[in-house]
This record gives C-alpha cells, structure tokens and sequence, in this order.
C-alpha cells in the first residue's frame, strides 16, 4: 500500500541551525504516528515541509502520493490539519468561518463540522476571540476534521490545554483512526502518545534515530539495574545494543535493546546483584534524550550508527 | 463495567483491557450471552488505539472468553466464568508470590511474613455476597 506521508532523505536548513538532516520516514495506510523529540528537534519543520508551506533543501517529500514542493495547495485541501497555534478569524462566529472554510471544500462541509460543533459543546454564535483556548483549538479540530480528511496531521495539538478538552481530543484522534485513516501527530505529551500511538518516530537535534512500532519498541527495550559492590569494580558489558548508561555512584541504569538475559546473569555473576525491567515510552524516550545531550561524543556516534541499522518497519 | 488504562504501570495496554474483561466476567459485571462494547466505542471511550483493543479482544477469543456472534459483536461464552476464575486466581497467586519473593529478600523469616499475612487478612472487611470487591487490573 502507498504510504500516506513519505519523507525521503530530506534535509532542511536554516541560516543557523540544520533542522532537518537526511530524514526518511514512511506512514502506511490506517496508522497512527507520534512524532517524537525535544523542543527544536525539528517535528514542526518535518510537519510544515509536508503540507508544502516549506521547502526541502534536499530529498524529497510527499503525502498521499502528492509532491509537497509543489501541491502544497492539493495536499492541504486533503489533509485536516491542526497547528500548534491555529490562526482564526477572530471576529467571525464559530459557526460563520465554518461556513468560511466550506468555500473550500467539497458539499457537507458545513453540515459536519456543525456536527463537531456541536458533540464538543461548542456555542455556534460565539465570536472566536470571546473563546477561551480550549474551545479555540476544538474550533480548530472541528475545521480540520469536518471534510473527513484520509489523513489528520496535529502539531502538538493538546499543549497547554485542560486535562477533560486533551481527553476529548483523544478521542477523537481515536474515531479518526477507528474508521482506518491515518493520524500524524507531534507530542509532549508521552503517556498520550502511548496510548493512541501505532508507530513512533523519534527526532533529536533534526536526526531521526527511531523509526518503529511502539509495541515493537518497548518489547525490545529493557531497562537494567546493577549495583557493584563498590566504586572501583568496573561495570559489567552489556549482551544487547547500550542505548543509554548513567552511573549513579556504584549502581549503574542501563537502557539496552534485544538484551540477551541469559548472558546477562553471567556477566553479572562477577559484578553484582541486578534487576531488569520493561520501561515505559517516556524512560525510553528520556534516556535518549538524556544521552545526546550528555557530553560524551560516543554516545552521539552511537545513535547515529543506530539510524542507519534501523530499517523502516512499518506496522502490518 | 468501568474499564480505565494505566500507561506507568509497566503492564501492555492490550493485557490491561483484557484482564479487565476477564475481571468483570469473573464479577458478573459481564454475564454470558452479554457483549462487549465495539472495538471504536472501547477505544474511543479508554481513548487508546483502536488496533490495541482489537488485540485485547483477539486474544480473549483464542482463550474461548469472547465468541462473534454473526453482525452484531463480541459475546461473552458460556465458558468465560469458569476461565476467568482460574484466571483472577493465577494472577492472585502471581502476585502473592511476588510480594513473598520480596520479602524473603529482605530475610523476613516464615513466621514473620505469615504473621504479616494473618494481620492483613484479618483487617479487611468481612466479605458480604454485596460487598464483593469491584474490578481492578492492579
């Protein structure tokens, strides 16, 4: 199946910084994707490079088939698309710039997004700056939703919002993907991701250094525990792939892929007692955050061998 | 039923929802013969992916919990209650052989821990046909 969002080797600059550095990213059909990484990490500039309102200083961007250079225009009349501040006509009533955004898109428009009106409880006479942000932003979803889009991009769509209008938005992200469309979704907010999240792509300094299924991640990814019994006994090597390590005086947290548990209790016969865990998303993700931003040049050329060992597999 | 998703606890969401379909069956929150909610209305009401919860349903029909019934859903066999009994009573074990493994490590002696036990076991509320404890996937 033709992949709905498909970055190819893509590079982005800017005249300080590099926002994007040979990012290639494939999402199938039907999926949910969490686009993962700290402030500046580039999620923003992957997200406007795909609806075409940027440009690519290399490689090639597409979605739904459609070159984001140049359809810029088509892709976001298909896609529903949800920016991190949406920008509304403020003086019009909620339910005049539905019948604004109706103009631009197919009949039924306007009937559907009345309908997410009114499911979110929103005042259709109300001008838009009398809203608070919360009702703002379900405006914005319901604009983006309401000409059913195969595919809802949402830039950080529930920062800074109360806990019951983020659970609503959830939701709806859910019934997006319930009825097979797929969802690309920029996040803080980890535990969300690891609810609503099929797949993650992961992004640190404009380099994307994970690309999986979320099941398939956190199935492969241990978190281990050995206390020496002393400052000098050298830490044992870990049978599996190091993602991260932080010594903590004599104990010492390992964050390793496909660990080998067998080897595991040989190698630590000598060194101490330990214990090992399956960690959560956020443990992964800030292990990997923590260890690029630590000094240690190592850690960093490790990550990237990691990028290119690591094939794009997407969900079934 | 009240079903609710914890993403810190370490456990797969997709065990979680199951066990707790196994929980309401074994409490007669969910009888044979009854359906289970949609795949969307489950996923949109735990606000988790849809493809979790059809996992969760996929491995309660290969454990003979859950049967299709043609165009309207998932029910609940008539096999369910005797399954999901054995079930709460394997994890009830699992998990009291967890808190004893711990306390043998920290060399509590037999007497202690079953000191510890008989204490606990007489501090909770007498159990009652009614006040029979609610569903929990903790």
């Amino acid at each position: 199946m033709r992949p709905v969002v498909h970055l190819d080797n893509v590079t982005k600059r800017y005249p300080n910084v590099t926002a994007l550095e040979n990012v290639s990213l494939e999402i199938p059909p039907g999926v949910v994707c969490a686009l993962l990484g700290a402030n500046g990490a580039g999620k923003t500039t992957a997200i406007r490079i795909l609806l075409g309102l940027e440009q690519v200083d290399s490689g090639t961007a597409s979605v739904l088939g459609i070159d984001s250079s140049t359809g810029g225009l088509e892709i976001r009349s298909r896609v529903g698309y949800v920016a991190e501040r949406p920008t509304l006509y403020d003086w019009m009533t909620v339910e005049e710039i539905g019948w604004f955004a109706a103009g631009f898109y197919p009949l039924g428009y306007a009937e559907t997004y009345n309908r997410y009106i009114r499911r979110f409880g929103l005042d259709a006479r109300k001008r838009i700056r009398e809203l608070s942000k919360g009702m703002r932003a379900k405006v914005a979803l319901s604009l983006s939703l309401a000409h059913s889009p195969d595919l809802l991009i949402l830039d950080e769509p529930t920062s800074g919002l109360d806990a019951l209008v983020r659970r609503e938005f959830l939701e709806s992200m859910v019934d997006v993907a319930a009825e097979g469309r797929s969802v690309l979704l920029s996040s803080h907010q980890v535990a969300e991701v690891e609810r609503v999240a099929d797949m993650v792509a992961i992004l640190l300094g404009g380099k994307l250094v994970c690309v999986e299924r979320l099941e398939d991640l956190k199935r492969t990814t241990r978190e281990v525990v050995v206390t020496l019994p002393d400052a000098t006994t050298p830490p044992p090597s870990m049978p599996g792939q190091v993602l991260a390590h932080v010594p903590f005086a004599h104990e010492h947290v390992w964050m390793v892929r496909d660990l080998d548990e067998a080897r595991l209790a040989e190698v630590c016969r000598n060194a101490g007692p330990y214990t090992v865990r399956s960690p959560g998303l956020e443990d992964i993700l800030l292990a990997l955050l923590r260890e690029y931003r630590s000094p240690a040049g190592a850690a960093r050329s490790r990550l990237d061998e990691r990028v290119e060992s690591t094939p794009v597999t997407p969900p079934q | 039923m009240l079903f609710h998703v914890d993403t810190d606890n370490g456990i797969p969401i997709y065990e979680q929802i199951a066990r707790q379909v196994k929980f309401a069956v074994a409490n007669s929150a969910l009888q044979v013969g009854e359906h289970v909610p949609s795949v969307r209305e489950m996923a949109t009401r735990l606000a988790v992916n849809p493809n979790t919860v059809a996992r969760a349903y996929r491995e309660l029909q290969a454990e003979g919990v859950l049967v299709p019934i043609r165009g309207t859903g998932l029910a609940v066999t008539p096999e369910a209650p005797r399954i999901c009994n054995d079930d709460r009573l394997e994890l009830i074990r699992q998990r009291l052989r967890s808190v004893l493994a711990e306390a043998r490590r920290s060399e509590l002696g037999d007497d202690e821990i079953r000191q510890l036990f008989d204490l606990e076991l007489s501090s909770l509320p007498a159990i009652t046909a009614e006040s029979a404890p609610a569903t929990s996937s903790k």
